[in-house]
């Protein structure tokens, strides 16, 4: 059996699903332990997961970022990028739970979908082309990020309203940092998302003279960000635990996985 | 290990007999130094809190009890009969498992409280500061504050608050985090609100207001938080600009309605806004709790957290105690594998002597060997004396719990390898 350097992508996938699966056990037996383990088994995954993106880089000349695996790929490494910072910064242990079974999630697609990365075609390989797919990458791991911290604003919420402490009460950060980082994460990731769209926008004009086709992932691109500027509006009206914004959350992560699986099609 | 202890505390002494005896800081070493000054006494401390009063000391003899018993009667000018029905006495291991315990917060009123690991180690260092440690006790104090550690560590005993106005702290940091920077309106003078306030004060909040039907006492109130006073007509003006509301006070009727406190989320852009009603009958309108980014907390509702915490130590305790348990199993072996050591020592040493003795004898019989052969039959006998001494160390090393029955074993090995000392 040969091993290439590109089935590194296999390890990382396997340190990240102990990660996950450890993560959880955390969860029901409520071990801090457990958590730190999952965390290094994590860690260990983004190392290897770096060295894959890094083997890409250097085989084909340029960013994985050309088909639906590649995205993925480099979507759940800038996801656990920026959860690795909040931890440091914040030492949000609940986050881990949503985080981890998402990267998970992206990776498996990587190696699932298995198409194998690719040298660019030559409409492709433009300067404007790779900063959209970048800054769109970027800003959907913002965005999911800032849903993820979402979800526990409202978790934390409810346990504060109803003066039941559920089983994430332990591992969750206060209700104010939790709606901190969201409103970061949700501000930061829009914004690159935004200029992202409009780099795609751009490139698209360029090469076919249109500004979009109305393909899958362009419409569901517009649809998330539609969806997103109207939960960006609920924080800003501070708004944010009504029930109207978990509604817009479940939309715009369905409409950013339809953009995402949309790529596949292209 | 020659210890005893002698001592009272909140379960065996009403609060009269504790406070005859207790001892005040700086008393502290003069009365270390007359313990340590009894008779028979080898090392000496003495832990003295609000709750107990205890005296450890390391001595050859338990005759040393009575003498404890007395010098303590003296301490606190009680009479002795009375006294000996609140005393429990612990010897030897009873004494090392009692004080890791305290250390760690076990033995207290509240499960898991954490400053009663400061005032044993500020007691075992009073003692070490005056020379009142043997080694003994020396060892003892160290694993004492290495155990204590080790079960908050581990347990995380002493990690959720357990008094009303350590909730509405603990649950002000759930909502808010840091709280360095925020500002809280104390409504009315009650004793749990002015304590609450003190709690929120020393975790360095930006500013306490006070609101008080009674302006001058809001004013005084305001002067021990180094906050402001305000006049109570005014609260809606403070309402908005405050993160942390505490009702406190003896109106008949509430003080808060919804209606201000929607205002004063909409002026503060809905920021959370956490209501403490600490007043019976309520001060704050309960509807208050349905309104987005308003938390409301009644006594009730903190007295639960407080209990629901409580539980959880108490949870927590039983996994402490098996570390306790397993600790002074630990440190008791290392005590006896310790003790053994000069015995251990003595009779290497005696059949090494025999051994080369012998062996010179046999190899001036024999005549001349080889390098190889004297070698092979060094070897051969240094094995078999190590053999042969392997089960005794063991035993000496691994001596049962009670002290007599190792001076026992240990003067029947001496005495059949004709050891010395």
């Amino acid at each position: 059996m040969n091993f290439d350097v590109t089935d590194t992508l296999y390890v990382a996938l396997a340190a990240y699903a102990l990660g996950t699966l450890t993560v959880l056990t955390s969860l029901i037996v409520r071990s801090m332990r457990l958590q730190y383990a999952a965390l290094l088994l994590m860690i260990a995954g983004f190392a290897v997961h770096t060295f894959w993106i890094g083997t890409i880089c250097v085989r084909t000349g340029h960013p994985p970022l050309t088909n639906l695996p590649e995205s993925a790929a480099f979507l759940a490494w800038t996801i656990f990028a920026v959860e690795l910072v909040l931890w440091i910064r914040y030492r949000v242990y609940a986050a881990a739970f949503f985080v981890y079974p998402l990267v998970l999630l992206l990776l498996t697609l990587t190696a699932v979908v298995g198409q194998p990365y690719r040298i660019l075609d030559p409409d492709l390989q433009s300067t404007l082309f790779t900063a959209h797919i970048f800054l769109t990458t970027v800003g959907v791991a913002g965005l999911l990020i800032g849903l993820a911290f979402m979800i526990l604003a409202n978790v934390q919420d409810q346990a504060l309203r109803s003066k039941k402490r559920g089983p994430l009460w332990k591992w969750t950060p206060s209700l104010n940092v939790c709606k901190v980082v969201s409103y970061r994460s949700l501000a930061i990731g829009f914004s690159v998302y935004t200029i992202g769209l409009i780099t795609g926008v751009m490139w698209s004009y360029r090469t076919t003279a249109g500004f979009m086709d109305l393909r899958v992932k362009q419409v569901g691109a517009v649809v998330a960000w539609m969806l997103f500027a109207a939960l960006l509006q609920t924080y800003i009206s501070g708004a944010m635990s009504s029930r109207r914004t978990i509604y817009i959350s479940a939309g715009a992560f369905v409409a950013i996985i339809v953009s995402i699986l949309g790529i596949a099609r292209t | 290990m020659p210890l005893i202890l002698v001592g009272l505390n909140h379960r065996t002494a009403p609060v009269e007999v504790r406070e005859r005896l207790s001892v005040p800081e700086q008393k502290l070493p003069e009365v270390v130094r007359t313990l340590q000054g009894l008779d028979g006494v080898d090392g000496a401390v003495v832990v003295s809190t609000c709750n107990r009063v205890e005296a450890v000391v390391s001595s050859r003899t338990e005759n040393v009890i009575e003498t404890v018993v007395d010098w303590l009667s003296e301490q606190g000018g009680s009479d002795r009969a009375e006294l000996e029905n609140h005393l429990y006495i612990l010897r030897h291991t009873d004494v090392v498992k009692h004080l890791f315990r305290v250390a760690a917060g076990l033995d207290s009123m509240i499960i898991g409280e954490p400053q009663i690991g400061g005032q044993v180690r500020s007691a075992f260092q009073t003692a070490h500061d005056l020379g009142a440690l043997d080694t003994l006790l020396q060892q003892v104090f160290a694993q004492t504050m290495r155990v204590a550690k080790k079960v908050r560590t581990d347990t995380a005993i002493g990690e959720h608050a357990v008094s009303v106005p350590y909730a509405a702290v603990e649950l002000a940091k759930k909502i808010f985090g840091d709280l360095e920077g925020l500002q809280v309106l104390l409504l009315g003078a009650g004793d749990m609100g002015e304590l609450t306030a003190e709690h929120l004060h020393k975790q360095s909040v930006k500013q306490v207001f006070v609101a008080n039907r009674s302006y001058n006492r809001a004013v005084e109130l305001a002067r021990r938080f180094e906050g402001s006073a305000v006049q109570f007509d005014a609260i809606d003006e403070h309402l908005a600009a405050c993160d942390i509301v505490i009702a406190s006070t003896s109106a008949p009727h509430y003080v808060i309605e919804p209606d201000q406190v929607e205002r004063a989320l909409a002026a503060r852009r809905r920021r959370s806004l956490f209501f403490i009603d600490l007043s019976v009958p309520r001060n704050i309108n309960p509807a208050v709790a349905r309104i987005d980014g308003a938390y409301l907390y009644n006594v009730d509702d903190l007295q639960m957290v407080a209990d629901a915490n409580l539980e959880l130590r108490q949870r927590k305790a039983g996994a402490a105690e098996q570390i306790v348990t397993r600790e002074v199993e630990d440190f008791r072996r290392r005590l006896v594998a310790q003790d053994a050591v000069p015995t251990i020592v003595e009779l290497q040493q005696r059949l090494e002597d025999i051994r080369s003795a012998e062996l010179e004898k046999c190899l001036r019989k024999v005549g001349p060997i080889t390098a190889e052969q004297r070698e092979a039959i060094d070897m051969l006998t240094t094995q078999m004396v190590n053999k042969i001494l392997h089960y005794p160390i063991l035993q000496l090393k691994d001596a049962g719990e009670e002290g007599q029955e190792r001076e026992s074993l240990r003067k029947t090995i001496r005495k059949i390898f004709g050891l010395r000392s």
